[in-house]
């Protein structure tokens, strides 16, 4: 099938059985982390693709000269190794598991922007100069030497953890998934049916690329997903959260049980006294966390450098210049140690950095990968990802936020006489050229003078993302990023990502709601 | 290849049961897809892949789980299914997971369901290319166009099933699409733009290039000079290329998994009134050369028309055997097929032309709803129709309500399904909607 949205960006919770969910903000209190044992220090170190499939670097040598007989500015072998596994509790059995094993290789080459790829789940010599052959078509050029001897510089380590997932047996999952099933079940008197969802699972990947740089990284992620169903006579009102990371088998204590399992049922019970506010244009405050989905619609997609390359962005003349309030200093992330949209090297095997995009106001810089760098002249931003090796990798954000300003949230509040606050989100969406975005909010508050009054639920805001940026006029000092599991979605590819925002007063959006 | 697909899921089903699991399911598919897209003036990327896969659900000790790989070297396949086994038997006995009963694979139809033309696989470079030439002079026939980028997609997938309960059925298709998406420079920084694709099984089934890089122009065109629109409660006129969302959003609930979950506002709603009998939907799985035509499901239940929405009532939820078993009730299908909404006798162009004062919306942005209540909230485009004309673009707006208050509002279904999809809806009218802009 093709993908008719290519050009609207969208963000939204990755389904887990359910579509509609409510996103978490990120849970303090993971401590520092031990030492890695044996067997995860080996997968940070590499060689898992020789180990395991035979894959030298004669033959990456072999493979590469193929890939570039027609001539290249630029390509690379992307082997990926992914394993995933999953475990869901439903009527108060844990009944259902699931695991995936992903495993090939994608082929790129690159002249100017122009892109030949191939992929194959076979990794064969065989069959990957045949994938090679097939991507090369796109050149017409002279061939080019392959590398005779490959580089491997040191790759950081921002998500170490102590026990590769796939060394993690069931049994020690099935009490936790329990646990957190008990607590939202004791959370309220009302809650009718809790069902748990737990994912985790690994990418491991080696990009060798034609300048003969070899990297490898182990990417490890997982999610715990709660969602609660409550009754209140004959009304019914369903909710959840969630909490994800690239993170071990030691991320999960108590504690984060305990809020995963509060949160979901405080935000389901809000729903039963929550209505839908009037319909306009209004002030909205932004709720520290998750409300960073504004960034990434608003400003974040408009900055992925393909689009200004290409000039179909609302940002591709703003370069430079002033486009919000002096209070605003938005960044893109990808070294938080193990967040959701961290990556220890893009998947073009570039070093990932901490990007400033809007710096007190002002317009810094694009998102780049190497095609988009090349064309500007100016070094990756480590912004190259890719949903997979099924295809090429394009400028994508990783951990999206904006920087703590001035004022307390209670100013915030405050200030506004009529609007709402948004506070949790289940997806958002852009159009690039348009420069509209909109973000659909689940849990909100109404503002009436200066006070929070009433909950509200199930409303969709939208603006226009230069517009919105100039109507940021109060940012506060309590910045949390969230650390809800986010998959961004671009050109038909998926990618994890993370945001945060602090607390943030937007002088008029136009609010979903019911005419007077 | 088929015969190969077919033998390698009833290996797997063997390697199940030899690992200990009493019953298994699997699926091995294989595809090829070519795919070209070409930009203002340049081919810009190329890519081809053949790829292949194998799925397999378990049944063991009366535990369920389901499992895929691509990694189909045989030790390390073998190795897959045993793990998978162990692991099955770690989880919690479910009374109501069992194979499905090989009662439900008899009176599989053999209609020809047209989805494999074998025109696809002769498409040659020349002609995708001429194809993509076509597409980008259309799309830059104005001189406010900024890019435009052309597609053309094809692909040969097939597919084979086996249970060890004495199911086997094999399932073949193609496909090309191609399309294009064009951006143009509006006053001030507003960049409009406009898109649309097209499909067919064959190159035989396609509509021009021109025609569609037309399309996609004057949708963009449209878009100059958009402004925001207006709060007020109205009819609501909605084109057939953004009504599908509505009847997605409508018809999600209706899975068994959110019903017995109790996560549907169709929880005892099944026969009784809820929506407009102008309404009428149903599941046509024999549709030929339809997007999601079949001759048996994802669990080999033969496929037959069922009725969805009929006398302003759900007839039927999607049930799989699992969560029948769960609600007491006979499955009918745990995935939908072609869903058609029963057009009417007009077209758009009549129903705007007595329209009166009305939204005419043309597209969604982002926006959401709740299954269990059926509350929602849209972001939307579209135009101002007064006096039963199109006047100029609105955006920055939101439409918000509930969607059964939505359905028992529909006053008109038109008689034009968007063709590209196997949701298949013609253009909607609703009274008394709530608009929410300036």
């Amino acid at each position: 099938m093709v993908t008719t949205l290519s050009r609207r960006q969208f963000l939204k919770t990755a389904a887990a059985g359910s579509a509609i969910l409510a996103m978490p903000r990120f849970l303090a209190g993971c401590g520092p982390k031990a030492a890695m044992p044996a067997a995860a220090a080996q997968l940070a170190q590499g060689g898992f693709f020789q180990s395991a499939f035979g894959i030298d670097e004669a033959m990456i040598r072999r493979v590469l000269s193929e890939l570039t007989a027609r001539g290249a500015d630029g390509g690379e072998l992307y082997f990926q190794h992914a394993t995933g596994s999953s475990v869901s509790l439903e009527d108060g059995i844990i009944s259902k598991a699931s695991s995936s094993v992903d495993l090939g290789v994608g082929l790129r080459v690159v002249i100017g922007d122009q892109v030949g790829y191939a992929y194959t789940e076979d990794l064969t010599e065989e069959a990957m100069l045949a994938a090679a052959r097939t991507a090369a078509a796109i050149a017409s050029g002279s061939a080019l030497v392959a590398p005779t001897a490959f580089r491997r510089p040191p790759v950081p380590s921002y998500y170490p953890i102590e026990v590769p997932w796939s060394e993690v047996g069931i049994a020690g999952k099935l009490p936790l998934i329990e646990r957190a099933a008990a607590l939202a079940k004791a959370g309220d008197p009302a809650i009718d049916k809790v069902s748990v969802y737990w994912g985790d699972g690994a990418d491991t990947v080696m990009i060798a690329d034609i300048q003969g740089r070899i990297v490898e990284d182990y990417r490890p992620m997982t999610r715990l997903w709660v969602n609660t169903v409550a009754r209140r006579g004959t009304e019914v009102q369903a909710n959840g959260s969630n909490v994800a990371g690239r993170r071990g088998f030691e991320w999960y204590d108590d504690a984060l049980l305990q809020e995963v399992a509060s949160q979901a049922v405080d935000r389901t019970m809000r729903l039963f006294d929550a209505r839908r506010p009037p319909a306009g244009e209004m002030p909205v405050v932004l709720a520290a966390g998750a409300s960073g989905i504004l960034l990434h619609e608003a400003v974040g997609h408009g900055l992925e450098a393909d689009f200004n390359r290409k000039g179909t962005s609302i940002f591709a003349d703003m370069m430079g210049k002033s486009v919000s309030s002096e209070h605003v200093t938005i960044v893109d992330n990808g070294v938080l140690p193990h967040e959701r949209g961290s990556i220890n090297v893009d998947d073009e095997g570039n070093p990932t950095q901490r990007t400033v995009l809007v710096e007190n106001g002002v317009l810094k810089s694009y998102l780049h990968d190497s095609i988009s760098a090349r064309h500007y002249g100016v070094e990756s931003t480590g912004s190259g990802r890719r949903e997979s090796f099924r295809h090429a990798p394009l400028p994508r954000m990783r951990a999206t936020y904006m920087e703590n300003g001035p004022h307390t949230p209670e100013e915030v509040i405050a200030a506004v006489d009529h609007g709402i606050i948004a506070e949790t989100f289940t997806n958002g969406q852009v159009q690039i050229g348009a420069g509209d975005f909109t973000f659909y909010i689940k849990n909100g508050w109404l503002i009436e003078g200066g006070k929070v009054t009433a909950p509200i639920k199930d409303i969709n805001i939208i603006g226009n993302g230069p517009e919105a940026l100039r109507k940021i006029t109060m940012v506060a000092n309590d910045f949390k990023l969230d650390s809800g599991g986010w998959t961004c979605g671009k050109d038909g590819q998926g990618v994890p990502v993370s945001q945060g925002l602090p607390t943030v007063l937007v002088s008029s959006m136009t609010v979903g709601g019911e005419n007077a | 290849m088929l015969e190969e697909l077919g033998k390698r899921a009833q290996q797997a089903v063997e390697l199940a049961q030899r690992a200990g699991a009493q019953d298994a399911w699997a699926s091995a598919s294989r595809g090829r897809s070519v795919e070209y897209s070409w930009r203002d003036g340049a081919l810009e990327k190329v890519q081809e892949n053949t790829s292949r896969g194998l799925s397999i659900s378990l049944y063991v000790d009366d535990r369920y789980s389901s499992h895929s790989t691509t990694d189909l070297r045989p030790e390390a396949l073998e190795r897959f299914i045993g793990e998978a086994v162990a692991l099955t038997r770690a989880l919690q006995p479910d009374p109501f997971r069992k194979i499905p009963d090989p009662s439900l694979f008899e009176g599989r139809p053999t209609d020809d369901l047209r989805l494999v033309d074998e025109s696809i696989d002769g498409i040659t470079v020349e002609q995708r290319l001429a194809w993509l030439k076509e597409l980008d002079a259309g799309l830059h026939s104005d001189a406010r166009v900024i890019s435009g980028t052309s597609g053309v997609q094809d692909a040969h997938s097939m597919g084979a099933s086996a249970s060890s309960n004495g199911f086997f059925g094999t399932s073949e298709s193609t496909s090309v699409w191609y399309g294009g998406e064009v951006t143009i420079q509006d006053e001030g920084d507003a960049r409009p733009e406009g898109w649309m694709w097209a499909g067919a099984r064959g190159t035989a089934g396609l509509i021009s290039p021109q025609e569609i890089a037309a399309t996609a122009l004057s949708d963009a065109l449209k878009r100059l000079g958009t402004q925001k629109g207006p709060s007020r409660k109205g009819l609501m006129i909605v084109d057939p290329r953004a009504a599908q969302n509505l009847v997605s959003k409508l018809l999600a609930p209706a899975s068994g998994s959110s019903v017995q979950q109790s996560r549907s506002f169709w929880v005892d709603r099944l026969g009784k009134p809820a929506v407009s009998e102008k309404l009428v939907i149903t599941d046509e799985p024999l549709l030929p050369g339809g997007w999601a035509s079949r001759h048996f499901d994802g669990e080999g239940i033969s496929a037959k028309p069922m009725d969805v929405i009929r006398g302003g009532a759900l007839q039927n939820y999607y049930l799989s055997t699992y969560y029948a078993r769960k609600l007491e009730l006979a499955p009918t299908t745990g995935g939908a097929s072609n869903r058609v909404v029963h057009p009417g006798s007009r077209d758009l162009a009549a129903i705007l032309a007595d329209a009166g004062d009305a939204i005419y919306v043309t597209s969604w942005l982002g926006g959401n709803s709740d299954a269990t209540t059926g509350d929602f909230s849209l972001g939307m485009r579209g135009h101002l129709v007064h006096n039963g004309e199109i006047g100029g673009p609105i955006g920055e707006m939101n439409v918000t309500g509930n969607l059964l208050t939505l359905f028992s509002q529909l006053v008109e279904v038109g008689s034009d399904p968007w063709p590209y999809a196997s949701l298949l809806v013609p253009t909607l009218v609703f009274d008394g909607v709530e608009f929410s802009g300036a």
